[in-house]
């Protein structure tokens, strides 16, 4: 489980020997060198590029753009304010319903209802999956001629339109996301709620509380570091949506989110650094609200 | 389809990688022996499909390919949408000597970078087997050529002939706008979809587009739109949406979750009456059954503007190109004028699944009567074009036509904005 371990003022100072300083210089060395090759070059590498006409394959055709693959983008197409659209749908359905519900069922089977065991398997069954498996999956249900158009009698003539029609289909999507992202969320939460001190839920039962009251203003504030993560990983999970809807649509924009966009302006043929400054939107719209809610977390904790 | 796409293009990333490096040490070794095309040693080519016919045809082409030469070849299959979006990374790494591609803009863009072989001795060998417009068609800008025909199909309106008898009409007498029109309704008056549509892919609809303003514009203004020298915001473009309005009552309603083959079935299931396409899809109705392929039927789109007439078609040409990054470029040589020779054709050929080779040598009195119609369809144009996406700037028909059209089926009465758009769109793009 990975929590933010808090403290450690009083960590005793200690002199390195020689050959520690070579085993921490090799063990934090060599993945910082990775990190750095791999990560942090090619990020910024992009942000460069975005400023750039390429078409991705010779150095010697770079060419200066300044900021016209950016104007290009918020001025002229309009895929990219659907897209937007989209993604900040997606970041509400999953903050206001998937992650709460994610809670709820964490909270639940914490309590050790009924049939706990079952329903902590089941839900958390999706998880395991990769989101372009289960795009796969639920491609196979849905699709014209799928599974569940099949049950209900319909072949592709007047199939349900579950994909296709505007009017849900962003909404079929979120369901099938939140069917994994349920999952994610409760596992994280469940994990957080078995290594509370028994003892608090007890003084607070013994006080009177009522379950709700317990939650909201016992284990929900004793949660934090989980809280934390929760909302940071809703927040990534939205931005970095790409998996599900290019299984099931390719890049055709069928269904246009940002992730889409940025691969199908740098993938095939069609390179140009357009993609380039996709990304470097996505990142920008990612980086920016963790910042922030990091820095607001972490600025109370020094209260 | 899209569920296959990862499992094997991944599989064959890998497995292409690990070819690679197979081919690189052996490569040394065979430097020395290289001289004659005698001994090109193993090689790997790249399939740009997984569908059953056409697999079986490349299978044979393969083998034939083994048994005449002795050199192994390793068979690589990606499905055809990712493997054209993994192009141009996969010839900058470890791609496959061989491989399946298209003709025109796409190919010569991709010759222009030196990620393609010459292939102008090859021609030189085999091109009197070619008609010249082939070797047109496989030439880059810089005047050699790169790419080896295997065969065309053209864009026609497909139906069934015993569909058409059905309805009182003589299926081999469709000619103008109103005739269509008759079908439509007739197909209506029987309760089926008049014309099987799809754009689920962002691409299907673009040949409808393509066809619509060639008979209503012309030849010359859709190839000096396509090119950028005339305006999306034109009158004329206009109008092209509203002849294509006219043809969505008659079409079915979920055009945006059917890609082709989806359209095809409703072709095939005997649900809709007509189904403008590429004719490459007849080896599926003929793995379906003979019967079924002997009542499929191809015309050019009905005349519209009799100033242009029938004179424009849609017919893109496949083939094979050889890749310069590959670790044997001899061998996908050697490979790819094997295919364009008449000894490959036939192996292709004997595969008993159906296909118009480009080359000369294959008798069209062998045809079958679809074939033959074909030939008589191509034979009626005067300009031939290739398709949207394989006549215009690659970053422009993906990412900007695909979808504007795809949003122009949600809501046709945003035609104006969304024509506004594509220009806009097109004056954005980065000077080439």
């Amino acid at each position: 489980m990975a929590s933010t371990a808090v403290g450690g003022k009083t960590r005793r100072r200690r002199a390195f020997s020689k050959k520690d300083r070579v085993t921490l210089g090799v063990f934090v060395g060599i993945p910082t060198f990775l990190h750095v090759a791999l990560v942090w070059f090619p990020a910024v590498a992009t942000i460069g590029l975005s400023f750039t006409y390429w078409t991705g394959i010779r150095f010697s055709d770079i060419k200066w753009a300044g900021i016209a693959n950016y104007v290009n983008i918020i001025a002229d197409t309009p895929a990219f304010r659907i897209a937007l659209k989209n993604n900040t749908i997606w970041l509400l359905w999953f903050a206001l319903i998937a992650t709460p519900l994610g809670i709820l069922l964490a909270y639940q089977i914490d309590r050790q209802i009924r049939g706990h065991k079952f329903y902590q398997s089941a839900y958390y069954m999706p998880v395991i999956l990769s989101l372009a498996v289960i795009g796969i999956i639920w491609n196979f249900m849905l699709r014209p001629d799928g599974f569940i158009n099949g049950l209900i009698g319909r072949d592709i003539t007047n199939a349900v339109s579950f994909f296709g029609d505007d009017r849900w289909n962003l909404y079929v999507i979120l369901t099938i996301a939140s069917w994994r992202h349920i999952g994610y969320i409760m596992l994280l939460y469940l994990a957080g709620l078995k290594a509370i001190d028994p003892s608090l839920r007890e003084a607070a039962s013994i006080d009177g509380a009522t379950e709700w009251q317990t939650f909201k203003r016992v284990i929900f504030p004793s949660m934090k570091p989980v809280n934390i993560i929760v909302v940071v990983i809703t927040i990534i999970e939205t931005l970095r949506a790409f998996d599900i809807i290019y299984i099931i649509y390719g890049t055709s924009a069928g269904m246009p989110i940002l992730g889409v966009l940025v691969f199908q302006n740098i993938a095939g043929e069609g390179a140009s650094m357009k993609g380039a400054a996709y990304a470097v939107i996505l990142f920008v719209l990612s980086i920016g609200p963790i910042l922030a809610y990091l820095r607001q977390q972490f600025r109370e904790d020094v209260k | 389809m899209s569920e296959v796409t990862n499992g094997v293009s991944r599989r064959s990333v890998l497995k292409g990688a690990a070819i690679g490096t197979a081919g690189l040490v052996g490569g040394g070794a065979l430097l020395s022996s290289c001289g004659g095309d005698a001994a090109t040693g193993p090689l790997s080519f790249g399939a740009r499909t997984v569908d059953e016919s056409p697999t079986k045809q490349l299978k044979a082409l393969v083998a034939a390919y083994e048994a005449k030469t002795g050199n192994t070849v390793t068979y690589n299959a990606t499905e055809s949408n990712a493997f054209q979006n993994n192009l141009s990374q996969y010839l900058q790494g470890t791609p496959d000597d061989a491989f399946q591609w298209m003709a025109g803009y796409r190919m010569q863009f991709f010759a222009e970078q030196g990620l393609l072989v010459d292939l102008s001795d090859v021609w030189e060998e085999i091109g009197d087997q070619y008609a010249e417009s082939y070797k047109i068609a496989s030439t880059g800008l810089d005047g050699k050529q790169y790419f080896i025909p295997q065969s065309w199909y053209p864009w026609g309106l497909h139906y069934r002939k015993s569909m058409i008898a059905d309805i009182g009409m003589d299926p081999e007498d469709i000619y103008s706008w109103d005739d269509l029109m008759a079908v439509l309704e007739g197909m209506k008056g029987k309760g089926l979809i008049g014309l099987a549509s799809a754009d689920k892919g962002g691409w299907e609809a673009m040949g409808t587009f393509d066809i619509l303003n060639a008979r209503i514009n012309g030849y010359q203004f859709h190839v000096d739109l396509l090119g950028g020298r005339e305006k999306w915001t034109d009158d004329r473009v206009r109008e092209v949406f509203t002849y294509w309005e006219k043809l969505l009552p008659y079409m079915n309603t979920n055009v945006l979750d059917l890609e082709w083959d989806g359209a095809m079935q409703l072709l095939l299931q005997r649900k809709a009456g007509l189904f403008f396409n590429g004719s490459w899809f007849g080896a599926n109705f003929k793995e379906q059954s003979d019967a079924d392929y002997e009542d499929l039927w191809i015309i050019p789109f009905p005349e519209i503007n009799p100033e242009h007439a029938r004179d424009t078609i849609d017919a893109p040409i496949d083939g094979f190109c050889a890749a310069a990054n590959g670790a044997n470029p001899d061998g996908g040589k050697d490979f790819v004028k094997f295919a364009g020779d008449m000894e490959g054709v036939q192996a292709m050929l004997d595969s008993g699944i159906p296909m118009t080779s480009a080359n000369s040598g294959q008798d069209t009195s062998t045809y079958d009567a679809f074939q033959k119609q074909q030939l008589a369809v191509m034979g009626e144009a005067k300009y031939i074009t290739q398709f949207l996406d394989r006549d215009t700037r690659p970053d422009f028909a993906g990412p900007v036509v695909g979808p504007a059209l795809q949003s122009w089926f949600k809501n046709p009465k945003d035609v104006g904005s969304i024509l506004e758009s594509l220009q806009s769109q097109w004056d954005a793009l980065p000077p080439l």
